[in-house]
């Protein structure tokens, strides 16, 4: 059951064209017709998240068999993840049956616009815009990292001012680093504004 | 009394300039974060807690009264004037408050709520000074297998009892007990599950998980469907006179009493938190209402917003008093609570009452404090809480994730913990996605360890043998209570699901 598939109709980050489609066709794999008559895969992508509660009990679990507690008494540090492996297994294998049973239903209303419930358009900026912060943060200082997820962020909640959110990523930085970088003593780094490497 | 004279110890520490200070700065901070649309009590404590590790333990502790309160106060404030409950505990209060102020009614809605906040928090603040040493000397009659009923029963009762799918429930807990696992096992000193990397052999913090899947997580649920929803985001407005007359206060006062005695007695019962006692002060309120001549609800009744608010409070200072004296959280915020706490290297329970009695006894003080602050700062001027409705969503969420990424940083300073906090975010974002909810994961996360540690102390002290952890009447009683809540849960799915297929 972990051979979850991205289903066709939450699949395929990059390629939702969000919030463009104004009339978006249904999704190509399902034909053209009526959205009624959908694909076996539209509407599963509620079986990811067991997926997900899957892998990890067996992670658990294989992680308790590979771990080496011999010498130690009866219940030992594999007793515990063995237990919560067994009933996550148990759990997934429950919630997918129940998924199965009941696909979401088809969007309704002003999601129909939309080839996918979720925008991940919006999704990709915020989550990229963090990961580009955690990895450069280091390396660009506080106060540039900072403007960027900021910038990011505001950019994928829809904000259509990008010179102005500029102006106020770099004052937040700013403030934020004077106040609990300079102000309350937290180590935050300068990076390439403070000219040392 | 031996407590007033500690109480009274409490409050000269904790009127001093600087940290009255910390009190009214939380109580800003509490009541702002609480104030804006979808943001509740425990995403402000798990935002400021990274913050606070720059302040000494009793100032950190005071502003988290502020913040913890203030956000109570604020969500219901905006659950009146909005409809949009910041936290589960506040949505009892739309149901009356948000029609009191479509009636013209807003600024009387929120001073009930105010006053009644402050009713459940004083009386709730009171008993918590006088039951302490009596918490204290029943928590140390608490061997493991006591504590392992305990931490079982949070367990079921958070995602049963508050989770609408118990299925989704359990499995979030599973998850949340799962990564406690991870790191070096308590009891042989071994390390489990690191994958080999030196990072995660202290395991993945609390505070991580919390700032991940309250905060960053939020931020990416609202990400991915902020244009899809167009918002009917009207205050409501209303002039006049922001106080309450003779006659409604008489009306109310009955409500409000109810209400915290309603709220008391569930701030020790690990069941998730005030959600369960709002509804129930509803709930009782409503039945009441049914039987008067002229019955108010349904129209605006002031009964139906002061109970639960009262509720509400009555529970959220009781929990306070449970996690000081046991140990225990009852609540999400409580929990991240708990993690300020043993950042600090204070363990709540019996033993932080003798080593640290300042601090608790500053704290207690400053839960008085915070709800005078707050009825000041909270009753006439709910209206120009409203006005931080004005903030663009995109600044306010790019600003909320910087500030994920700024606590995150300023706890761990490594790259690896920021990359971590995006990944568990993502997780926390399907579950939100899903409708998973999010509290049992935080109450697995908090007591697996208490949870792994007594099961296996109980069993290594009988050698294997499982009727130890039935052997005394207190675990005993604690599993009879278990047994007896998820009986009533299933009567209500079961009565749900029949009523369903009518």
């Amino acid at each position: 059951m972990s051979d979850v598939r991205p289903p066709a109709d939450d699949a395929a980050p990059g390629s939702a064209a969000a919030g463009t489609a104004a009339a978006a066709p249904p999704a190509p794999g399902q034909g053209a017709e009526a959205t009624e008559q959908r694909g076996f895969w539209a509407g599963r992508s509620n079986l990811l998240m067991p997926a997900l509660l899957a892998a990890f009990s067996l992670f658990l679990l294989i992680g308790a068999f590979l771990l080496d507690a011999d010498g130690t008494d009866f219940p030992g540090p594999r007793f515990f993840p063995v237990l919560l492996g067994a009933a996550g297994l148990l759990l997934a294998v429950l919630i997918a049956l129940s998924e199965l049973r009941s696909p979401e239903p088809a969007p309704e209303g002003a999601d129909r616009r939309f080839r996918t419930r979720s925008d991940f358009a919006s999704l990709g900026w915020v989550a990229g815009g963090f990961l580009a912060f955690a990895l450069l943060l280091p390396w660009l200082g506080w106060i540039l990292a900072g403007a960027l997820v900021f910038w990011c962020t505001a950019h994928g909640f829809g904000s259509r001012r990008p010179l102005f959110d500029i102006v106020i990523a770099l004052f937040l930085g700013s403030v934020i680093y004077l106040v609990f970088g300079t102000g309350l003593g937290l180590n935050l780094p300068s990076g390439i504004l403070g000219g040392g490497f | 009394m031996e407590q007033l004279d500690l109480l009274m110890q409490g409050f000269a520490g904790a009127l001093t300039p600087i940290n009255l200070m910390w009190v009214v700065i939380g109580c800003l901070l509490g009541t702002a974060v609480g104030v804006l649309p979808g943001l509740g009590s425990s995403m402000a404590v798990a935002l400021l807690l990274p913050m606070t590790f720059a302040l000494d333990p009793t100032a950190a502790f005071i502003l988290f009264a502020g913040v913890y309160f203030g956000g109570l106060f604020g969500d219901s404030t905006m659950a009146i004037l909005l409809n949009t409950p910041g936290q589960a505990s506040a949505i009892a209060s739309t149901f009356e408050g948000h029609r009191m102020a479509n009636d013209g009614r807003a600024p009387q809605a929120l001073a009930t709520a105010a006053i009644g906040a402050f009713i459940g928090g004083m009386v709730a603040s009171v008993l918590v000074v006088f039951l302490s040493p009596t918490l204290v000397a029943l928590s140390s009659a608490f061997g493991p297998a006591e504590f392992f009923a305990l931490a079982l029963f949070a367990f079921v009762a958070t995602s049963s009892v508050v989770s609408d799918n118990v299925l989704k429930g359990l499995a979030a807990l599973v998850l949340g007990i799962g990564i406690t696992v991870i790191g070096v096992d308590g009891v042989s000193g071994m390390p489990r599950y690191t994958l080999g990397m030196a990072e995660m052999f202290d395991g993945i913090s609390l505070v991580t998980v919390t700032v991940a899947v309250l905060a960053l997580g939020e931020v990416l649920f609202v990400a991915s469907r902020v244009r899809r929803e167009e918002e009917d985001l009207k205050v409501r407005k209303g002039g006049g006179r922001p106080f309450l007359s003779r006659a409604e206060v008489a009306e109310a006062a009955p409500a409000w009493a109810r209400g915290t005695a309603i709220g008391l007695p569930f701030g020790v019962i690990p069941a998730g938190g005030a959600e369960v006692p709002t509804f129930l002060a509803y709930e009782a309120e409503r039945r009441l209402d049914r039987r008067r001549r002229v019955p108010r609800f349904g129209k605006g009744a002031i009964r139906g917003l002061a109970a639960p608010e009262a509720a509400g409070n009555a529970t959220t200072g009781m929990a306070m008093g449970a996690l000081l004296a046991l140990g225990l959280p009852v609540s999400a915020t409580a929990a991240i609570m708990l993690a300020a706490f043993r950042q600090y290297g204070l363990q709540p329970g019996p033993l932080l009452f003798e080593n640290s009695a300042d601090l608790v006894w500053a704290l207690l003080a400053s839960f008085f404090l915070a709800m005078v602050v707050l009825l000041i700062i909270n009753l006439p001027f709910a209206q120009l809480w409203a006005k931080l409705l004005l903030i663009p969503k995109p600044h306010l969420y790019g600003g909320i994730a910087l500030f994920c990424g700024l606590g995150i940083w300023a706890t761990s300073g490594a790259v690896f913990d920021l990359v971590l906090l995006l990944a568990i975010a993502v997780i926390g974002f399907l579950m939100r996605r899903y409708d998973y909810p999010v509290a049992p994961l935080m109450i697995g996360m908090v007591l697996g360890p208490l949870a792994e540690t007594s099961l296996r102390d109980a069993l290594l002290s009988s050698v294997g043998d499982p009727r130890v952890l039935v052997s005394s009447p207190i675990a005993i009683v604690i599993y009879v209570l278990l047994a007896a809540v998820i009986a009533l849960s299933v009567r209500t799915a079961v009565r749900r699901r029949t009523r369903r297929d009518l």
